[in-house]
């Protein structure tokens, strides 16, 4: 009899949970804050480099019956260089996908380290975008940043971001080498130059672009010391020396430098640990798409450069490269 | 004989867990079988874009146990990454770790294949040419 009881209490014990546990709960519409509110998304992906951009949407809001905005201000760690700002048009998006903006204030005024739009027009809620225009002075360093905005009853918040660590490296987009003319690059200047710039400066060239027609050779890129089976018909100004240490890659499509789909970045640590040992100082039949690691003969510099588009017609490579000092 | 039961059933389990067949291993950890089979079934030779730098199907002749392989012009013959394939269960020995140099090309290098039983050892010959 006490079992049966036992029992009993038991399957109503866990009747009673299984109750519990199926019960549904209904959604509950979140009741909004009425204090003025902040949020931001970084919209810059890879490593940030000097001369490149870092690009934030900051958006703040306020209840109407509270008040509206005022201003929207950001103040960076290092103040960035001309062309920093922050948009004064709040953008919505049209049915085709474009960007529609609307400005709710006068231009963005920045003075030293703050940058700042005061709004002429109500709002209650409104995302600005921010474009710091990273300084030469923050190479290597790490930059912060502190979004505030200001509402018409006194109200201000803020939103701490960072720090983001500024890469030491360099980057040069699409720098375009033309057989027999501009075919002398640069690592040093990450420039392209001519033959009559190369014999002046034998120490700045670095490497040779080369197009000859046979399908085993077509778009090249070889160091001055090449072997001459690599220099087919080419005549070297005299004193190009530099034997330039090259490694192919292909499948290192870097998003900054292709500005194409793949999340592939070359970073600092990658350059400053790419072996090139026993590295040879040619890279012959290059496709689009494909790359070379480079290090200088003089060991200063540690390269990567990124073939954008080969046009045999033409004889044209471009090139974007990425650039670390090394010493 | 209840307990008489469950003791038996104990004795059974020890008598089963004991007699379970070790399979033997190599230094690898991997299983050393019955197949005395040793031979390469193919090999494709990388870059150090790691794409591959022969010119057409490197032709394997396991009877004279070369391995012929023509790459393309400008192809950079110290740093290159060859692959096996082998027969079931087969190992190479020396293993490949990374790149390896080919520019001496009078010195072909040399693997040898070991069987599955281990037992059995051929070794292969890459002879690299180069396209003009």
């Amino acid at each position: 009899m006490k079992n049966i009881k036992y029992n009993i209490y038991v399957l109503l014990l866990a009747f009673v949970s299984l109750i519990t546990a199926c019960k549904d709960e209904e959604f509950q519409i979140p009741t909004p804050s009425d204090k003025l509110q902040n949020d931001l998304i970084k919209r810059t992906l890879g490593p940030s480099i000097v001369g490149g951009t870092i690009e934030f949407a900051y958006a703040a809001a306020i209840i109407p019956e509270k008040g509206k905005l005022v201003s929207m201000a950001v103040e960076a760690s290092i103040a960035g260089a001309t062309g920093t700002y922050l948009d004064n048009k709040s953008y919505t998006t049209a049915s085709n996908g474009a960007d529609v903006g609307m400005a709710y204030g006068d231009p963005s005024v920045t003075s030293g380290k703050n940058t700042e739009v005061v709004f002429n027009k109500d709002a209650s809620a409104l995302t600005l975008r921010y474009f710091y225009k990273i300084p030469e002075e923050a190479r290597g360093k790490t930059v912060t940043f502190t979004f505030s905005a200001k509402a018409s009853n006194g109200e201000t918040i803020t939103y701490k971001a960072g720090p983001y660590e500024i890469r030491k490296m360099d980057m040069a987009l699409d720098l375009v080498a033309t057989d027999a003319t501009t075919c002398y690059i640069s690592i040093a200047d990450m420039k392209v130059y001519d033959a009559t710039f190369a014999a002046a400066n034998p120490d700045k060239i670095d490497l040779i672009y080369l197009y000859r027609a046979p399908t085993n050779y077509l778009h090249s890129l070889v160091a001055p010391t090449a072997d001459a089976a690599y220099l087919p018909s080419f005549t070297m100004p005299a004193a190009l020396k530099n034997k330039t240490k090259i490694v192919k890659a292909f499948t290192v499509r870097d998003q900054q430098l292709a500005r194409t789909q793949y999340a592939v970045f070359v970073d600092d640590i990658d350059l400053s640990t790419k072996d090139f040992t026993d590295a040879p100082d040619f890279a012959i039949n290059l496709k689009a798409e494909a790359g070379v690691w480079v290090q200088t003969a003089n060991g200063k510099y540690n390269a990567y450069v990124y073939v954008n588009s080969v046009v045999p017609a033409t004889k044209k490579m471009t090139v974007s490269l990425k650039r670390l000092t090394i010493k | 004989m209840k307990r008489i039961l469950f003791s038996q059933l104990i004795l059974l389990l020890f008598v089963v867990v004991s007699c379970k067949k070790d399979y033997p291993m190599d230094d690898d950890g991997l299983l050393i079988t019955n197949r005395s089979d040793c031979y390469v079934s193919s090999f494709q030779l990388l870059g150090s874009d790691f794409q591959s730098v022969t010119t057409k199907a490197p032709a394997v002749d396991t009877t004279a146990q070369t391995v012929n392989v023509e790459v393309l012009f400008g192809t950079d013959l110290k740093n290159l990454y060859p692959q096996f394939t082998l027969v079931a269960d087969a190992v190479l020995d020396p293993k490949i770790i990374g790149k390896v140099d080919f520019s001496d090309l009078s010195k072909p290098k040399e693997w040898t294949v070991v069987s599955g039983n281990r037992k059995v050892r051929k070794t292969y010959k890459v002879i690299l040419t180069v396209k003009p």
